[in-house]
C-alpha cells in the first residue's frame, strides 16, 4: 500500500492537517533581498587603470605654501602618467635619466611581472605579484592606505616620501636592494608585514623592483608637485608653456619643465643608486660578556645614550610619551596641524589619509626587533636611529666624550639590550 | 493500531522512499564540502588563474589533461585542475540524483529540488568559468559566495530523503491517533529558525568581501565590513542557544542535535576567523593583552596558516546548511505536529 502523500509539499502534510506556514513562501524574497544587498555590496571589478594621485601631500603643499595646488597636481598626474605608466602597464622612465646606473635600477620585465592581474602559468611563474601579496595593505601607488590599512599598527608603510625603517644605511639614506629583500625575506614580526620566505628569488626580486619603481614614481610625485609651485609657477592658471607640466608628457625636451623634473628624478634616482655607498660600516663585536653589558646598562640608563628616556627603565616600554610618526606628522604637526584635532586633521582624512595614531617606544623585554634581531642590525639601529620615528641616532666617534658614543659603548648598548630579552635562556 | 502494525507501516514506507536517492544525495554532501575547501585553498593560494582556459586545461579535455603534470606540476596548477575535476565530479552525481528522482520520487518538491540542485551545480560551474574567462575578481566573489548555497542545497536534500524524515512521519501519525503527544512549535520558532540561515549567509557574504576586496576599496568601507562581520558572528552565536533551547521543547532529537552542533560550529567559526585574521594581518591590537602574540609573525602562504584561512571559509557552508537542514526541520516538525 503507498502512503498518503501530498504531492505539492516535501513536507508531507498528513490529509487534513494545515497548511505549511507562510514563511516557507519568504525565503525566496529573502534570499532575493540578501543576493541584492551582496550585489551592491560587490561594486565592480575594474581594472585600476591608474595610479591614484597623492591628494594629501598636495592638500600638505598648499597648507605649507598658502598656494592653490589643484591644477599642478592635476598636470603632475598626466606627466607622472607619461613618464611611469599605468598600474596594468608600467613604464621606467630611462630615456629622463642621465645616470647609466639609474636606467638599470629596475628591470621593466620586473615591474611587468609585479604589476597588472594575478595569475601564473605552468612553470609556476607568478605575474601580478604586488597585486598578490602587497596591495590590500600598501595600496596600488604604495602609498600605505590600502583596504586594509586602518585596521593595522602600526600603518603600513608608504613608499612615497621614500623613507624607510629597516634598513642598513644611513638615517636619511635610501635602503639597499638588499635591505628590501631582507624585509621581503623575514617580514617584520608584530606587524602585519608578511615574511615572504616561500616565494622564488625571482618573485622577490621582482617585487623588490616594484617597491623601489613606486617609491621613486611617489617621491618623484610629490617633488614635482612642489617644484611646479615653487619653481614652476604653478597658481590658479598654469605658467608658461615653457614651464607646463604638460611638456612632460608631451616629451618636449627643451621645455625647462622638463629641466627641472629631469633634475628631480637624477636627485631621486641617484639617491637610490648610492645607497650601497651608505651602508654604515659594523666594527668587529666586543665581547659580549657580563662587564660589557654592565656597562652598556649604565650607557642605556646614562645621559649620553639616554635610551630611558623613551624606552623606560630596563627597557620596559612603560615611559608615556606623545609623539608621532614623520608620515603623521607631515599633514599635522609639519603644517601647525594638531593631531589630536579632529576637525583639522578632517579634510586630510577625506584626501585619503589615515587617522593620526601615537608611536609608542618599544618594550625591548619581550626580544621582539621589528627590523632584525642580529648584533649587527642593532648596532646600527642605534647608530643611525629609525628613520620616520622619534628614535634618534647617536653619533660615534673614536674617542670617549660627554656626548658622543664609541663603537665599543654601542657594542656595550648592544649586548645590554639583548640580554633584557626574557624569553632568552 | 497496535505496535505490529506501526512496524508493518514503517517498513512498507522505507521501502517506498528511495535509499538510492538519499544515497546520492549523501554522497554529494561528502563531495561538495571537500570542493568547498578547495575552492577556497585556490583562492587563499590565489590560484584561480592558475589554469587561463575554460572548460579545458591547457589546451587539454578537462579529463585527459595529463595526470603526471597534473599532479608533479606546480601546486597552483594542481589544486586549481584539481577543484575543476572535483566540480565534474559533483556534477555527475547531480545528474544521478536528478534520474533517481525522477524514476523513485514521488514528492514532486524533492525532484524538483534535485533539478534546482543539478542547475545550481551547473551555474556554479559556468561562475566558476567566468571567473577564469575574464579574469574577474568579483566573478569570483559571487563564485565563492554561490558555493555554499550548493551545499545548503544538497545537505537539504540528503535530510529530506533520510530514513528519519519518513520515521518521524510515522510518529506524527501515531501522535494524531493519540499514541503520544507532540509539541507543535509556533511560528515564531519558525521565524527565529530562519534568521540563522540569513545570518549565516550574510556572513558568507562579508567574509567574500574581504577575501576578495578590491584594491581601491577604501580603508572606512573595508573596516566597517569587519566590524559588521565581528558583530553579526557574536550576534549568531548568542542566537544559536536560543534557538537549541526552543526547538528542544519539542522532544525530537532529528532537531535538537543540529542546533546543538549550530552553537559549536559557530563558536569554532568565530575562534577560526580570529585565527584567519592573525594569520593575515597579524596579531590584532584588541588582543595585546595576551602575552604571547607579541612578536607574531605573519608568513605568507604558509600550509598550517592556509589551512585555518580555508576551513574559515569551509565552517561558513558548513553553519549555512546546518541552519538550512534546522530550518527545513523546524518546518517539517511543525507540520507534523499539526492536529488532524
Amino acid at each position: 500500500m503507498r502512503p498518503t502523500l501530498c504531492k505539492t509539499s516535501i513536507f508531507s502534510v498528513p490529509p487534513g492537517s494545515a497548511p505549511v506556514f507562510v514563511p516557507v513562501r519568504l525565503v525566496p524574497i529573502l534570499w532575493a533581498g540578501v543576493l541584492s544587498a551582496a550585489a551592491l555590496l560587490c561594486g565592480c571589478d575594474a581594472p585600476v587603470e591608474h595610479y591614484p594621485p597623492n591628494r594629501v601631500y598636495s592638500l600638505v603643499v598648499s597648507a605649507k605654501l598658502d598656494a592653490p595646488t589643484e591644477l599642478a597636481a592635476e598636470d603632475t598626474t598626466a606627466a607622472l602618467e607619461a613618464w611611469f605608466g599605468t598600474p596594468i602597464e608600467p613604464r621606467w622612465p630611462a630615456d629622463q635619466m642621465s645616470r647609466d646606473a639609474a636606467k638599470s635600477l629596475v628591470r621593466l620585465e620586473n615591474l611587468q611581472r609585479a604589476a597588472g592581474p594575478v595569475y601564473s602559468d605552468q612553470d609556476n611563474r607568478h605575474f601580478g605579484l604586488f597585486n598578490e601579496h602587497c596591495v590590500t595593505c600598501h595600496g596600488v601607488s604604495g602609498g600605505g592606505n590600502g583596504p586594509a590599512s586602518l585596521l593595522q599598527n602600526p600603518y603600513p608603510r608608504d613608499f612615497r616620501p621614500g623613507v624607510y625603517k629597516w634598513k642598513s644605511t644611513q638615517r636619511g639614506a635610501k635602503p639597499t636592494r638588499q635591505d628590501l629583500m631582507t624585509i621581503l625575506r623575514h617580514g617584520a614580526p608584530g606587524t602585519a608585514m608578511p615574511s615572504f620566505q616561500r616565494l622564488s628569488d625571482e618573485d622577490l626580486e621582482a617585487l623588490v623592483d616594484y617597491v623601489i619603481y613606486l617609491s621613486v614614481r611617489g617621491e618623484f610625485e610629490r617633488r614635482l608637485l612642489t617644484e611646479a609651485v615653487v619653481e614652476l609657477g604653478y597658481e590658479e592658471s598654469r605658467p608658461d608653456d615653457d614651464a607646463s607640466l604638460l611638456t612632460l608628457a608631451n616629451f618636449d625636451q627643451d621645455a625647462f619643465a622638463m629641466e627641472v623634473a629631469r633634475d628631480t628624478l637624477d636627485r631621486i634616482t641617484g639617491q637610490w643608486v648610492d645607497a650601497p655607498q651608505d651602508v654604515i660600516a659594523v666594527p668587529e663585536e666586543t665581547p659580549d660578556d657580563a662587564d660589557s653589558i654592565a656597562r652598556g646598562n649604565e650607557l642605556f640608563h646614562g645621559p649620553i645614550a639616554n635610551c630611558v628616556g623613551c624606552h623606560g627603565k630596563q627597557g620596559g616600554g612603560e615611559i608615556v610619551t606623545f609623539d608621532f610618526d614623520d608620515w603623521t606628522k607631515e599633514f599635522t604637526e609639519g603644517i601647525a596641524v594638531t593631531p589630536t584635532d579632529r576637525e583639522a586633521v578632517r579634510p586630510f582624512r577625506k584626501a585619503g589619509a589615515l587617522r593620526p595614531r601615537q608611536i609608542r617606544p618599544r618594550k625591548l623585554t619581550d626580544g621582539v626587533y621589528r627590523g632584525g634581531g642580529d648584533p649587527e642590525t642593532l648596532y646600527r639601529r642605534i647608530v643611525a636611529g629609525i628613520a620616520g620615528t622619534p628614535m634618534a641616532g647617536r653619533s660615534v666617534s673614536d674617542q670617549p666624550s660627554d656626548k658622543e658614543l664609541t663603537s665599543d659603548q654601542v657594542w656595550d648598548i648592544v649586548h645590554y639590550v639583548r640580554s633584557l630579552d626574557e624569553a632568552k635562556p | 493500531m497496535s505496535e505490529n502494525e506501526f512496524s508493518e507501516t514503517n517498513h512498507s514506507l522505507a521501502a517506498e522512499r528511495s535509499p538510492l536517492l538519499h544515497r546520492l544525495a549523501v554522497l554529494s554532501v561528502c563531495l561538495v564540502w571537500p570542493l568547498i575547501w578547495v575552492g577556497g585553498l585556490v583562492t587563499t593560494y590565489d590560484a584561480g588563474m592558475a589554469v587561463p582556459d575554460w572548460p579545458g586545461t591547457y589546451g587539454y579535455n578537462l579529463f585527459l589533461y595529463p595526470l603526471s603534470t597534473w599532479l608533479y606540476g606546480p601546486f597552483d596548477l594542481f589544486i586549481e585542475h584539481g577543484h575543476r575535476l572535483l566540480g565534474a565530479v559533483v556534477g555527475f552525481v547531480a545528474i544521478a540524483m536528478v534520474i533517481a528522482a525522477i524514476r523513485r520520487e514521488d514528492r514532486r518538491p524533492v525532484v524538483w529540488l534535485t533539478v534546482g540542485i543539478l542547475v545550481a551545480v551547473i551555474s556554479q560551474g559556468a561562475l566558476g568559468g567566468v571567473r577564469v574567462l575574464l579574469s574577474d575578481r568579483t566573478t569570483a566573489m559571487i563564485h565563492g559566495c554561490f558555493g555554499p548555497v550548493v551545499f545548503a542545497l544538497c545537505c537539504i536534500a540528503a535530510s529530506v530523503t533520510s530514513r528519519r524524515w519518513w520515521d518521524r512521519k510515522l510518529t506524527a501519525k501515531r501522535a494524531a491517533q493519540g499514541a503520544e503527544s507532540v509539541k507543535p512549535l509556533g511560528r515564531w520558532v519558525v521565524a527565529l529558525a530562519s534568521v540563522p540561515v540569513l545570518l549565516s549567509y550574510l556572513q558568507l557574504v562579508l567574509g567574500a568581501q574581504l577575501r576578495h576586496v578590491q584594491p581601491l576599496t577604501t580603508p572606512g568601507t573595508f573596516t566597517l565590513i569587519v566590524a559588521v562581520h565581528i558583530v553579526t558572528a557574536f550576534g549568531l552565536w548568542l542566537l544559536t542557544p536560543v534557538l537549541f533551547v526552543l526547538v528542544r521543547r519539542c522532544g525530537d532529537l532529528t532537531l535538537s542535535r543540529p542546533a546543538g552542533w549550530l552553537i559549536w560550529f559557530v563558536g569554532c567559526q568565530i575562534l577560526l576567523g580570529t585565527g584567519t585574521w592573525i594569520v593575515t594581518y597579524g596579531w590584532p591590537s584588541v588582543l595585546e593583552f595576551l602575552p604571547f602574540g607579541e612578536g607574531f609573525l605573519v608568513r605568507s602562504k604558509g600550509f598550517v596558516d592556509s589551512i585555518i584561512v580555508t576551513a574559515h571559509v569551509a565552517v561558513g557552508s558548513l553553519i549555512l546548511a546546518t541552519a538550512a537542514v534546522i530550518l527545513v526541520q523546524v518546518l517539517r516538525q511543525r507540520t507534523l505536529a499539526t492536529p488532524v
